[in-house]
């Protein structure tokens, strides 16, 4: 763990040491280092569940891939904001790309966490560099309300959480989850437990996030640039899918009767979610509420508690957060020649960009779920486990599927095909530097069809 | 009005054709005076720009901008409670989740019955 994190801290001083003509060169070979080396996590040799660095950072079968994630995505990040940080003054540019770092660092801090405290701190560290990036970097007067949103949603959300943990370290007398995994299921009976049940749970819920409360994530992935969006949809949400994971091992008897009225929502927020994208002119609206339709079925997956369940739920967490960050990024392509969001605006660019147009392809077609990709084999196993706890779920599962398939080819058709109108034609073409930040989105989730098992959690 | 000229290879348009002109009302002849005035003074604006050879970004469609906002940006402030908005959020909104509760509490209850029973035959023989 500290091969990686160290590492991950002398990022900063590379960052505000660097001369200027070399500081994005350098910031990114150094995270892509720090990528590289956290690939050596993926091999997993100890025989307990858990690989122990400390009593306080250890990896599980379930964090690290999410860790790999993170770490592989701090390079992708740096890449796609080279161009629009660029006409900025050296020190604002360097405080960006802080921003980016210290995010990585609480990020590593959170997953690798063996106590539940320690994850809770660093999920509220998590908001503030990604409220800065938010609010201050984003190109709208939009982006304060999406600020208030993210941050207060989240936090009312965490609070009731702080407080059911430290009921927990009360009556357990620990919070390390190395030894609250072996405690007995308790029998909760009254109404103070019900809702210290639904306080530990509610924070994941609304970071994941949950239908009913999921209007923070419209406006917080539309509004920052591109490196907010990026971490935005694909690590911080699996923040919550992460934590509802670890939660679900302490809470066993009473969510077989209380995790209803959650799953239902989930489940009505697949077909609700996908049916406002068929409706979405902008762009990255589209792309979030997306974000919103498959976290809702990992939600889903986490809730019914079986071991298919949470093999589902992580391999569609790692596949959304490649997907989505592609996609975001690609969005963002299209932002930063038009100046504009509206997707009517960048239609026909097939004619104009035929290699992105394969990469579009590509995102497009991993984000509906195409088979040999990891995407549908997770939506696959949260599909078959929901049958099982209800038969009658398929009914909602497989029109959530089929719209997501609608308005994936939505997406894609609206944006390459078609006749290209007039004023695309000038559009300046595509940087090898984009191309090489779709490649290495995209490389990842094709690789993963060949060896699943790095994702498989438990279960292999 | 007597002094109107196209402009070289356009045509004039008919409001503004001398043969019918004296017939029309000159409230009428004012209001499309107007009118032409406006559409070709937006016609040069957009020209200008699209000849402008120091021009590096798209030409901003005013209309376009509209549309988007009204989309995307200005909807709750439209939105009144009606009977007929009503209906739909209850509809898609509220109704269904308490069904899908009673569909899926009347299941599981009737499965969890019969496992208590001894009565339930698994389907499939899944591992682990």
């Amino acid at each position: 763990m500290l091969k990686v994190l160290i590492p991950t801290i002398m990022l900063f001083p590379t960052i505000w040491l660097s001369s200027p003509k070399w500081l994005w060169t350098e910031t990114t070979a150094h995270s892509l280092l720090i990528a590289l080396v956290s690939l050596t996590w993926l091999k997993w040799t100890s025989e307990t569940g858990w690989a122990v660095s400390n009593m306080y950072l250890a990896t599980d079968p379930l964090s690290t891939p999410l860790l790999v994630l993170t770490c592989w995505l701090l390079p992708l990040m740096i890449l796609a904001s080279q161009n629009h940080i660029n006409p900025e003054p050296i020190s604002r540019q360097r405080l960006y790309i802080t921003l980016l770092a210290s995010l990585q660092t609480f990020l590593i801090m959170a997953f690798g966490a063996t106590e539940m405290i320690m994850f809770y701190i660093m999920f509220e560290a998590t908001l503030i560099p990604t409220l800065i990036i938010i609010t201050r970097w984003g190109n709208q007067t939009e982006r304060l309300n999406a600020g208030t949103y993210f941050l207060f949603y989240t936090l009312a959300g965490s609070l009731p959480l702080l407080v059911a943990l430290l009921l927990l370290q009360q009556s357990t007398g620990t919070l390390s989850m190395l030894i609250l995994q072996y405690s007995q299921p308790c029998t909760l009976q009254s109404w103070g437990h019900k809702i210290w049940w639904a306080g530990c749970l509610i924070a994941f819920l609304v970071k994941m996030p949950l239908y009913g409360v999921h209007l923070w994530l419209p406006k917080a992935h539309v509004e920052p640039p591109v490196a907010g969006s990026m971490v935005l949809a694909a690590v911080l949400l699996k923040l919550g899918g992460c934590g509802m994971i670890r939660m679900m091992v302490m809470l066993d008897p009473l969510s077989k009767e209380l995790a209803y009225p959650f799953i239902i929502l989930a489940l009505w927020g697949i077909i609700m979610t996908g049916s406002i994208c068929l409706r979405q002119a902008d762009l990255k609206s589209l792309i979030a509420y997306s974000s919103v339709s498959h976290m809702a079925l990992v939600a889903g997956g986490i809730l019914v508690q079986t071991p298919w369940g949470f093999t589902g739920a992580i391999i569609l967490m790692i596949a959304h957060g490649l997907v989505s960050s592609a996609l975001f990024c690609l969005a963002n392509t299209a932002y930063e020649r038009t100046h504009s969001r509206t997707m009517i605006l960048a239609r026909g660019l097939q004619m104009i960009f035929p290699l992105t147009a394969v990469w579009w392809f590509v995102a497009n077609l991993s984000n509906l779920a195409l088979p040999p990709l990891p995407n549908l084999m997770g939506e696959l196993m949260i599909i078959t486990t929901m049958f099982n706890w209800s038969p009658w779920t398929i009914t909602l599962t497989g029109t959530g599927t089929l719209i997501t398939a609608g308005y994936s080819l939505y997406l894609f058709l609206m944006s390459q095909r078609g006749p290209a109108p007039s004023h695309i034609m000038g559009l300046s073409p595509f940087h090898t530097r984009e191309h090489l930040l779709m490649v290495m989105h995209l490389v990842p989730v094709l690789l993963l069809i060949t060896k699943p098992e790095l994702m498989w959690g438990w279960c292999h | 009005m007597a002094d109107y000229k196209e402009a070289y290879l356009a045509t004039r348009p008919k409001t503004l054709d001398p043969a019918e002109y004296f017939n029309l009302s000159p409230d009428y002849r004012r209001t499309e005076e107007e009118r032409a005035a406006l559409r070709s003074r937006l016609k040069r604006h957009y020209l200008v720009q699209l000849n402008n050879p120091h021009r590096k970004e798209l030409i901003e469609d005013p209309a376009l901008t509209r549309w988007t906002y009204a989309r995307t940006s200005n909807i709750y402030p439209n939105f009144r409670p009606t009977p007929k908005t009503s209906l739909l959020g209850g509809l898609f909104g509220v109704v269904p989740l308490f069904v899908l509760y009673f569909v899926f509490k009347t299941d599981r209850d009737k499965r969890e019955d019969k496992i208590k029973a001894g009565n339930y035959e698994r389907p499939y023989k899944l591992s682990s």
